[in-house]
């Protein structure tokens, strides 16, 4: 069974890093398809956070069509994210390559590329809510 | 709730009833001996009524131990105040359990009866426990002292200790619910306990009943009924008679010796009778007969003995149901 | 659905000084509600006007849609501990139990027994000589065993080493997800609460300056940073809840229903501690509107 952890100073909201604890859990394989997500109640056991944030969380992975929640039983792993999944994205990480060559080219460092990235990531997310 | 008042209040009670105990055990080794003792004298004493020889000394054998019960049914009402009363609110308030337990379905109000009932007839009961074996064992001594109305006697046989006990645990409770602290709230409990009582005894208590006002004329008859007269250590002094009038009686006030125009005397006037050795009370009344002296004073006869301890013993119950009643008119207004 | 709380200008003085002002609130059942406030705030009074213990010098407050402190009823609907969590030091944990199972209408003996169990505790241990994070798990089994519909929890961390802080917020959201009891909890320190609310009522010098649901906040919130600027000259819709500037850069705080438009300047969002300490002090001086933020989502 996988270990939820929290980190409050990290600035992401807790459902959010629950969802991406279950997605690294997927990508590495320590989920398989089948397999039950901690219940509500194990999650509350091992950090303690507000249920509702659990199935917050649950519901997301749910929409992304990754889990299942089946009443009474539990909620379960439908698909793995796994190293193969991120081949189905092979066009958008040439696209990317080409993107990253451009801006070496331009002159941009790492820690530049990775602020006008993450900001860049940051306000187009605001604009779609 | 009655079981956690029982918990609660543990400590308190064994030590009452150990202390309880020890004093039944006492009163009757004692008492029992002492009034064998005392009917034995009494066979052989041939006037009863007029006085017997051996009562002084069997008295004054008795003193000690008499002093020790009296002072313990005397202190009984105040402990019960501070070690009861006091304690019994404030001490949950201090520490805050009486949040908990408001919130484990009980009501302040039945919170504060389930306590203060249980307790109050704890405290009734302890009183008259004592009370009873006190009177019990000091009847014989009562019977010859003529001693019933001072303030020891009065305060520690009969009635009156169950309304001291009672009033005694109002207090300290209901100063435990204003003061919300144990030590501050015995403390005044203790200092208003006995500000009450002497201010009781002086003022109120003589009065409770109309008392009688009598003048004594100075002759033979008055004279063989009283217990003495002297003057103080001033022999030039006003001359005191004691205990004038009935001897069971509760003198309140007297006047020293007059003239029949109301002026004082001074002992040296009347010194050939007072200082006559050959003379007893009788033959000093006939001596000062001539000089038609009297004495003024009010008194309470003996017939209000029972009477005042129950106006007492009412006051003080009054008192503590007042008290009581204030306690759950304060817990419905400022619960906390 | 009842509300948990619902308050009209609810007030209460003692003595000269009002420790608690004109608070309205209107709590949604179903959520963990964070109450914070620096000491002093109100929330103990807030909190034991909820429960019964104080009554109200003026408004009203409902629980549940029932009167606080009326009657076993309401009493059995609502648990509370205290601050410090106070138990009976004469009586043991086992006595306890007892004592909880004899007095209210509802108690689960087995809910009870197994929590104090599985907490490790000697049921025949003294409640005195507990320690602090030993004796805030017996009062909130106390509290929690009578199956409250609402649990009210007065600063339960504060004195708290953290690990018995963690333990002590795993048996209550263990409770929350069991049973779906709502809960209040009050700290002066958000930290406290920020893993576990979901709902926010923000105190301050007895005044409510902020009403909302967690997420909701946060997501209308925003740190905006740019080079020196007058307010107003943010676009239209934006609320200023707080300006700091320098001589070359201004940093506000907005709050704003619709995304910020791009603009020159970054936007980022805000975390918790940063959103409730400038509501704190945002004191009646300040320029900012007088009345609590409310954000409600539509029910």
């Amino acid at each position: 069974m996988i270990e939820f952890r929290l980190d409050p100073r990290s600035g992401v909201a807790a459902y959010l890093q629950i969802v991406q604890q279950v997605r690294q859990a997927l990508l590495l394989g320590m989920l398989a398809e089948g397999d039950r997500l901690p219940t509500v109640k194990q999650v509350v056991g091992m950090v303690a956070i507000n249920p509702n944030t659990v199935l917050k969380a649950y519901r997301e992975l749910e929409m992304a069509g990754l889990v299942v929640a089946k009443p009474g039983a539990g909620t379960f792993v439908t698909k793995t994210l796994t190293q193969s999944s991120i081949t189905e994205h092979e066009p958008l990480r040439r696209e990317l390559e080409a993107w990253l060559a451009k801006a070496r080219a331009a002159g941009l460092t790492e820690a530049e590329l990775d602020a006008l990235i993450r900001a860049t990531v940051r306000d187009t997310a605001d604009e779609e809510k | 709730m009655i079981w956690l008042t029982w918990r609660q209040f543990r400590f308190q009670a064994t030590v009452t009833l150990t202390i309880l105990a020890a004093a039944t055990i006492y009163v009757m080794t004692t008492g029992l001996r002492m009034h064998h003792a005392y009917a034995a004298d009494i066979a052989a004493c041939p006037h009863p009524e007029i006085g017997c020889r051996f009562f002084l000394s069997f008295q004054g054998s008795y003193n000690a131990e008499q002093r020790l019960l009296e002072m313990l049914v005397f202190a009984a009402p105040a402990l019960i105040g501070i070690f009861w009363g006091a304690p019994l609110i404030a001490a949950e308030l201090e520490r805050g359990s009486h949040r908990m337990l408001w919130n484990q379905s009980v009501t302040p109000t039945r919170w504060l009866a389930v306590k203060l009932a249980i307790l109050a007839l704890a405290a009734l009961l302890t009183a008259a426990v004592l009370s009873l074996l006190l009177t019990w064992w000091a009847s014989p001594l009562d019977q010859r002292s003529n001693d019933r109305f001072a303030a020891m006697t009065f305060g520690t046989r009969g009635v009156t200790p169950l309304g001291y006990a009672a009033f005694a645990f109002a207090l300290g409770t209901v100063l435990g619910l204003l003061i919300r602290r144990t030590l501050p709230a015995m403390a005044v409990t203790l200092a208003v306990f006995i500000a009450l009582q002497i201010v009781f005894a002086a003022v109120l208590r003589p009065n409770l009943l109309p008392s009688t006002a009598a003048t004594m004329p100075i002759n033979a008859t008055t004279m063989s009924q009283v217990q003495g007269i002297g003057t103080g250590p001033d022999p030039s002094g006003p001359v005191q008679i004691f205990r004038p009038g009935k001897a069971d009686a509760w003198i309140l006030s007297a006047t020293n010796l007059e003239n029949s125009s109301g002026h004082e005397i001074s002992g040296n006037q009347v010194s050939t009778c007072l200082n006559n050795q050959s003379l007893d009370l009788t033959g000093i009344g006939d001596c000062l007969a001539p000089y038609n002296l009297h004495i003024d004073y009010t008194y309470q006869p003996a017939d209000n003995y029972w009477p005042l301890q129950w106006l007492e013993t009412g006051f003080y119950l009054a008192l503590a149901a007042l008290l009581g009643g204030a306690c759950f008119w304060r817990i419905r207004r400022h619960r906390d | 659905m009842t509300a948990i709380v619902e308050a009209h200008a609810l007030g209460k003085r003692f003595g000269a000084r009002w420790a608690l002002a004109d608070c309205t609130l209107n709590i949604p059942p179903g959520h963990v509600v964070g109450l914070v406030g620096p000491n002093g705030a109100g929330k103990s009074t807030l909190l034991k006007l909820a429960c019964g213990l104080l009554t109200p010098t003026s408004g009203s407050i409902t629980v549940l849609g029932g009167r606080p402190g009326s009657g076993r009823e309401q009493i059995a609907k609502v648990g509370y501990l205290a601050q410090d969590a106070p138990v009976e030091p004469a009586l043991s944990i086992a006595d306890h139990l007892r004592l909880g199972a004899h007095l209210n209408p509802r108690w689960d003996k087995a809910l009870a027994s197994a929590r104090i169990a599985s907490l490790g505790l000697d049921p025949k241990q003294k409640a005195g000589k507990l320690s602090g994070g030993q004796r805030a798990q017996l009062a909130l089994t106390m509290a929690t065993s009578k199956h409250p519909q609402v649990l009210i929890l007065d600063e339960p961390v504060a004195s708290l080493d953290p690990l018995a802080r963690r333990d002590f917020l795993k048996l209550l959201m263990d409770t929350v997800a069991e049973h779906g009891t709502s809960v209040i909890l009050s700290s002066h320190l958000i930290s406290d609460l920020e893993r576990v609310c979901d709902y926010l009522v923000v105190l301050a010098a007895a005044q409510v300056r902020l009403v909302g649901e967690v997420e909701e906040l946060t997501a209308v919130h925003r740190w905006i940073t740019c080079t020196r600027r007058d307010a107003d000259t943010l676009p239209a819709g934006v609320e200023v809840v707080s300006a700091k500037h320098t001589d070359r850069q201004s940093t506000f705080m907005v709050r704003s229903d619709t995304p910020m438009p791009p603009g020159d300047w970054v936007s980022e969002p805000v975390g918790l501690e940063d959103l409730v300490l400038t509501y704190m002090e945002r004191g009646p001086a300040s320029a900012g509107p007088l009345a609590p933020r409310n954000v409600e989502s539509a029910r």
